[in-house]
């Protein structure tokens, strides 16, 4: 009987499998894994018509969640947006599929000034989606006196209304940017320092939290809030009332890049939808919509004054120099696993 | 009991099974696969290595777990004990009134649970809001700090379990209290026994039982919290639940999240195990129950 129901269990997946893979009205399906509120819905639709396709998008909120995910073998997808440190994880894993720059002819008008920021400039098996930096959104009517820098979360007035991320590597790399110091470093008395620093900061923060800062500075329960300046930004569009700024020690930037896995059923269709986004009017759009940069030279010139002029999307000369990206450190990463455990730990 | 025939004791076999059968495929091969990863060695990719290892079982004596251990313990206790504080009451209540107050005191306590977990956690956030009404009154009546938050605190957290386990504790309490002869506390009572007295010597023995499960049902799940002390909980409220979903999540260590979780399982089959066994071996010598 066990038997039985186990053959019938592989056969109602094996006909999930098939309509997963032809649409009902017979059009191909392309499947989507990305970061919630990344992409303006509307460029999606203009893809399907293009491409007389059908576009299925699932989100996640972790590049951790995805990664467990797509390694356990879910999904199906056909392109996925992780972190540039995620890409390369997966690269080595050999998850992806090598991107055929014949098919994403726009390759050509990626800023070469970013690349850097990415684990793969050559656009081997990546290609960069868009650059985001973190610092502080906060709200101007309370805290009137903002400084760009760490140290506002040193600032007891604020205590219980503020939020860090809830994030190791973001969280003690804003207190090593804050005392000078490489985000990426691997040296144990840095760290040591890094990690009292957030234990002081801890003190006057209401909770580690990487998701909910958004809702909590639009309805003012947090009134500062360590996040990502796209997420703070389109919160702006809500609430006139909240503001970003950089951190003038410097912070992290990341690439988020887009990637084909290499069981993605419909590779051909993935590179079209990976050209698409750096059409540099489409990514001129994408951009003034999500806040996030699209490193596309074409797109720059696209863009409305308010955006290209906005140092928090598009960074100054000098303060881009002082960011870095968050590099994975493979073994290392335990040091920053034991900082966290002791900050997370400390009364 | 007399034992059973060959024939009932395959009735019996085959009434079990179904229920077995469950309990093997969803909890037992689970819970031991688990236990095995927690033996295995992990990758710097996030994934589970080959070969054996007690490197992460000897990694659990890590500093800041009796802190997270303790404080897991210490609210879920706490929890059991208030929810058995208020769910008795409820459930004397319910188990003396009229059918009709019955049902309705008995949807009134099911109706929660057609709104899904999450959100109500997500309500008690509006509540809790320190910008909101209840924060407002509060500061206006002078209890707390104008610019204080209501959240994100163990208070919050305690507050929240209490609200989440609170049905589970009053369901098993009030089918005990059901089942209870009232006779017996009018019975105390004739005999001159104070109302109170005869309640708490009469009438909470006789539902002994319901107390245990309620206390059970409450306090296991309660170990195990993840998102209460996520989304209302403060930098200092971890539980072990938030650890092992850091471990997974963040550390990309299985090997890890998996020792974490047999803790828990350890801690919470074996006590259990314990007092089965206690039991059997209090009910043997005479024979008969």
């Amino acid at each position: 009987m066990q038997i039985r129901r186990a053959l019938s269990l592989v056969g109602v997946l094996a006909a999930v499998a098939i309509m997963a893979g032809c649409s009902r009205a017979g059009k191909p399906v392309l499947h989507v894994f990305n970061w919630s509120d990344y992409i303006k819905e509307d460029l999606v639709k203009v893809f399907e018509e293009k491409y007389g396709c059908r576009v299925v998008m699932d989100f996640y909120d972790s590049n951790e969640t995805m990664y467990a995910k797509v390694k356990a073998g879910g999904g199906g997808y056909d392109v996925i947006f992780p972190s540039s440190y995620m890409v390369s994880i997966m690269h080595g894993e050999g998850m992806l599929m090598p991107i055929d720059r014949s098919k994403v002819p726009n390759l050509k008008y990626i800023d070469p000034d970013y690349t850097r920021f990415t684990m793969d400039p050559g656009s081997d098996h990546s290609v960069p989606y868009m650059i985001s930096n973190s610092g502080i959104g906060y709200l101007k009517s309370r805290v009137p006196e903002v400084k760009s820098s760490w140290g506002m979360f040193d600032d007891a007035s604020l205590a219980g209304r503020m939020t860090l991320m809830n994030d190791m590597r973001e969280t003690i790399g804003a207190a090593l940017k804050f005392l000078g110091y490489s985000l990426n470093t691997t040296n144990d008395f840095e760290l040591a320092e890094a990690r009292d620093v957030v234990i002081r900061w801890k003190k006057n923060i209401a909770k580690f939290e990487s998701e909910q800062y958004r809702n909590g500075l639009a309805s003012a329960e947090f009134l500062l809030c360590h996040g990502y300046n796209g997420d703070v930004m389109q919160v702006m569009e809500e609430n006139d009332d909240v503001g970003y700024v950089i951190p003038e020690e410097g912070t992290s930037l990341a690439s988020d890049d887009m990637v084909i896995p290499k069981d993605a059923r419909n590779p051909d269709l993935a590179h079209a939808f990976i050209n698409f986004l750096h059409e540099p009017e489409v990514a001129a759009e994408n951009t003034a919509y999500i806040f996030y940069l699209c490193p596309n030279t074409a797109s720059y010139k696209l863009l409305d004054a308010e955006v290209l002029e906005d140092p928090t999307v598009v960074l100054p000369e000098a303060l881009l120099a002082k960011c870095e990206v968050i590099r994975d450190l493979g073994e290392l990463n335990e040091k920053y696993t034991k900082v966290w455990d002791e900050i997370k730990a400390a009364q | 009991m007399t034992t059973g025939s060959k024939a009932g004791r395959r009735v019996e076999w085959m009434l079990t099974l179904p229920s077995l059968l469950w309990l093997v495929v969803l909890f037992v091969i689970p819970t031991v696969l688990v236990l095995a990863i927690s033996f295995r060695p992990p990758t710097p990719s996030g994934g589970v290595g080959d070969g054996w290892t007690l490197q992460t079982v000897l990694a659990l004596r890590n500093p800041s777990y009796p802190v997270i251990v303790w404080r897991t313990l210490r609210l879920s206790a706490e929890t059991a004990l208030i929810c058995l504080f208020f769910g008795l009451p409820v459930a004397y209540l319910m188990a003396r009134s009229s059918d009709r107050a019955k049902r309705v005191l008995l949807l009134l306590v099911i109706v929660p649970f057609w709104t899904s977990f999450l959100i109500r956690i997500f309500a008690w956030k509006v509540l809790l809001h320190p910008e909101g009404v209840m924060k407002q009154a509060f500061a206006w009546a002078g209890l707390v700090a104008p610019d204080a938050s209501l959240m994100y605190n163990e208070g919050a957290v305690l507050l929240v379990l209490v609200y989440t386990y609170l049905p589970f504790a009053i369901l098993p309490l009030y089918a005990a209290a059901e089942r209870f002869d009232f006779g017996l506390v009018d019975a105390a009572m004739d005999l001159g026994c104070h109302k109170f007295r005869a309640l708490l010597n009469v009438f909470i023995p006789g539902i002994s039982r319901g107390l245990a499960t309620a206390l059970v049902v409450v306090f296991v799940p309660a170990l195990g919290s993840y998102v209460i002390p996520d989304i209302v909980g403060g930098p200092g409220g971890e539980m072990l639940g938030n650890k092992i979903a850091q471990r997974v999540f963040v550390d990309r260590n299985l090997p890890h999240a998996s020792a974490l979780s047999s803790l828990l399982t350890v801690a919470v089959v074996v006590p259990m195990l314990a007092g089965l066994a206690l039991r059997r071996h209090r009910v043997r010598p005479g024979g008969v129950k």
